[in-house]
């Protein structure tokens, strides 16, 4: 078997010299000679001398011009005489549709048109930047097929010195970078892919060694985060708004309520209105502590924040208060008939030794209680107001607390008490192109006041409807339609 | 043998997933030994020329910065020879052998926003933007800014979109470098919160070779997001070793009596506004975690 194999490269070698070949042998590998040793070694020394022939004399550059136009397809309307560079061949392509079944179908193309896969390097590399416009970066089947475009059995080493010296570099770094897109996505290999790589690099090679690499981190890594985040999100606003705020409570029992589904209205005047979605969150825990809070104090709303879930970005809307000074500071006894598995208060006289202290020295930071939290499209007051008025229902205390609007143009953090005074301003809409938003900026405003929120509470009927005309009002001026409204 | 071209990253401050690369296509395959040695001095933004500053030349010779240089060291090596007498590294014997918990860094005031540096992918030409201040009531240190993953345009990077906080090496009197010993605790405990965005931790411990100098130990930081804080627990045998962004094949724990630096990376790929806030980040021992490494450490992929 060696021995032939020999033969068949010595023969090879005086057939390269005789075909009077311009370009250096170590360039051979990019015009992609599809050499098949192991399974010509079995047929007789005459046919491969003769397919041998057949194969050199095509693969001059001179003498294959006129070649590949018998593989062209019909409706390869790309195929050009002029000088193409694989690029082109996508952006033929893609003034048509950019689906998965036109990237294949380019692939198909490249594979049938030439037996040498002349410039398939080139080729992987431009297919490999155009995923992302077709919509296949995600397709296993895809980088599959990818990889099926390099010769089979060609860039196999066959012994120890090959093995050693990086045999065909420029094939391997390709596959390589196959692979690293691959990963990149976080597309996990399959057996399949691993198949085409020792076929085409054989083992012990790069790629092969990345595909290892890959298959042994990627499963010890899949399910490293603690709150995880399903590959599809729900396309409607309202579910979305309920996972997402689930996801953010504190509590198992905290019940989303949804106040407002979107909608589109056409007042008389034949305007059209869009209202937002309102879901909000809230647990009987939050409730029990609203109705315990002191009516002197206020409470905030404050917003946007940003939740980022993937590469979605929504934002959420916070109830909060400021956290009671402690002069004010009830301490309520234990009701011992709670919890009857073990007492809740001991009164022992034992110490802590420094080893046992389980505590980090630092002051604990108390931020206020928060009471609920809601999210919707559109965060301006009119639509805040309606949340506040649909909480009302479950918590009556609602109608006596002052309420105070701050709320920011781009996302911000939580602000502290002292930032109470700051120069009031008229509100806008929050939901301004997010990209734009300035971390930097404060804006607040600080609008409602306690008079006006009670007198609103004590006509519920006649709030709603004022503030479906604020809201009117609001969406004439600004015509630009809110994420996440449906038609 | 390795390929001519692999990647090629700055220390500490990438994730593996987002890289820099050189060409994407070289066009002659390298006949001679690559450009990329493998021990490098200062860190080249990609697509500049290398700059001939002489060596005295960085020296800033300045008369009142050096008065309060010399005070402020000669406090420090007092300090030293004072906390010797107390015990080691200034505290009780009793105290610091049964240490279970240790703040190592807590923001309660502007100086502490002194010990970390904020960079983001701006240094190569990104368009990333990273911004550090405190949080509020300045009890906390809030970490904002934009991502952006559009790649700078100097033919050499693809990928980019990352911000980085790195805490910076503790310094004894004299500018001699001081490490944080933490081989008595076992456990990473942070109070944060963030706005949903995964974040990874990197650990940079003291090393001997030159080329051990982009070693750095990682791990995942997930976020939940919401207006709630988060206590998050990474023991620190999840740390697995990464090099210039690229996860190793040979694994070992992290050794803790030598540790530099700390520092958060993000490099997710989504566009868009960021922040993270910090509550206080210590080290505790939990007797409960008994794992020695979490990954295997025997020799898997043998050589070519």
């Amino acid at each position: 078997m060696k021995g032939s194999r020999c033969l068949h490269q010595l023969k090879s070698l005086r057939l390269l010299s005789h075909a009077g070949r311009l370009l250096p042998p170590a360039a051979a590998g990019d015009n992609g000679t599809l050499f098949r040793p192991r399974s010509s070694s079995q047929l007789g020394g005459l046919q491969c001398a003769q397919r041998e022939v057949l194969r050199h004399f095509h693969s001059s550059p001179a003498c294959t011009k006129g070649q590949p136009a018998r593989f062209v397809q019909e409706e390869d309307k790309t195929r050009d005489k002029s000088l193409v560079t694989h690029d082109d061949l996508f952006e033929q392509v893609a003034k048509e549709a950019k689906t998965k079944a036109t990237f294949n179908k380019v692939i198909d193309v490249y594979t049938k048109g030439d037996i040498r896969r002349r410039g398939h390097v080139e080729f992987i590399y431009a297919a490999l930047k155009k995923m992302p416009e077709f919509g296949v970066e995600k397709d296993l089947t895809v980088y599959n097929k990818l990889l099926d475009v390099f010769p089979k059995e060609v860039f196999v080493p066959r012994n120890f010195i090959q093995r050693m010296f990086n045999h065909y570099p420029r094939q391997q770094e390709c596959g390589v970078q196959v692979l690293e897109q691959m990963e990149n996505y976080g597309i996990m290999p399959n057996i399949e892919t691993k198949v085409l790589l020792v076929q085409i690099f054989g083992e012990k090679t790069h790629p092969m060694r990345k595909y290892q690499r890959i298959m042994y981190w990627f499963p010890k890594f899949k399910h490293v985060n603690p709150f995880p985040i399903p590959e599809q999100l729900p396309e409607d606003p309202v579910d979305l708004a309920r996972f997402s705020l689930t996801r953010m409570a504190n509590e198992w029992d905290a019940k989303v309520t949804v106040y407002q589904l979107p909608c589109t209205d056409v007042t008389e005047s034949g305007a059209e209105v869009t209202l937002p979605h309102i879901v909000g969150i809230q647990s009987p825990g939050q409730m029990e502590a609203l109705a315990k809070h002191n009516p002197d104090r206020p409470v905030f709303v404050e917003g946007p924040f940003p939740l980022w879930m993937r590469k979605t970005c929504v934002y959420y809307y916070v109830l909060r208060a400021d956290p009671t000074p402690p002069e004010e500071k009830i301490e309520e006894p234990y009701d011992p008939e709670r919890c009857f598995s073990y007492p809740l208060q001991l009164d022992l006289d034992l110490d802590r030794d420094l080893g046992d202290d389980e505590s980090f020295d630092v002051e604990d930071l108390d931020e206020g209680p928060v009471f609920a939290m809601c999210m919707t499209s559109q965060g301006d007051q009119a639509t805040l107001n309606q949340w506040i008025s649909g909480l009302q229902e479950s918590n009556p205390i609602l109608g006596q607390i002052p309420t105070l609007f701050r709320l920011g143009a781009g996302p911000r953090e939580l602000q502290g008490v002292g930032d109470a005074d700051s120069a009031s301003r008229s509100w806008f809409p929050s939901h301004v192109q997010r990209e734009e938003a300035h971390p930097g900026e404060e804006a607040e405003a600080v609008v409602e006041e306690a008079e006006a929120v009670v007198e609103e509470a004590e006509a519920v009927v006649e709030e709603a409807e004022a503030v479906v005309e604020e809201a009117e009002a609001v969406v004439e001026e600004e015509p630009r339609r809110s994420q996440g409204v449906k038609q | 043998m390795s390929l001519p071209r692999i990647t090629h990253l700055p220390s500490g401050r990438l994730l593996s997933t987002i890289l820099h690369h050189q060409r994407l296509l070289p066009s002659i395959i390298p006949l001679t030994v690559p450009k990329r040695a493998v021990i490098q001095g200062e860190y080249r933004r990609p697509g500049q020329p290398k700059k001939a500053k002489f060596p005295w030349k960085k020296i800033n010779f300045n008369f009142s910065k050096g008065l309060e240089g010399i005070k402020k060291h000669f406090t420090l090596l007092k300090k030293e020879f004072t906390d010797r007498w107390v015990g080691p590294e200034g505290k009780p014997i009793v105290e610091h052998m049964l240490e279970q918990n240790r703040v190592v860094w807590e923001f309660r005031g502007p100086e502490s926003l002194g010990e970390w540096t904020v960079s983001s992918d701006r240094e190569i030409g990104g368009h990333s933007e990273a911004y550090l201040k405190l949080g509020r009531n300045n009890n906390t240190c809030f970490l904002y800014g934009t991502l952006s993953s559009t790649p700078p345009r100097d033919g050499e990077t693809r990928y980019s979109g990352y911000c980085t906080m790195r805490s910076k090496q503790p310094l004894a009197s004299f500018d001699r470098k001081k490490h944080h010993d933490w081989s008595s605790f076992n456990t990473l405990h942070l109070r944060v919160r963030g706005d949903g965005r995964p974040w990874m931790i990197n650990i940079s411990a003291e090393t001997y070779f030159s080329h051990q100098k982009d070693d750095i130990y990682c791990y995942f930081l997930y976020t939940r997001g919401g207006p709630y804080w988060q206590d998050v627990k990474i023991p620190f045998s999840k740390f697995f070793l990464t090099h210039r962004g690229r996860i190793q094949d040979d694994q070992h724990p992290v050794w803790l009596d030598k540790v530099n630096t700390i520092g958060f990376t993000l490099g997710d790929k989504a566009d868009g506004p960021f922040q993270l806030e910090i509550d206080f980040i210590g080290v505790c021992k939990d007797y409960a975690h008994t794992e020695e490494f979490a990954y295997e450490a025997y020799k898997r992929n043998p050589e070519v």
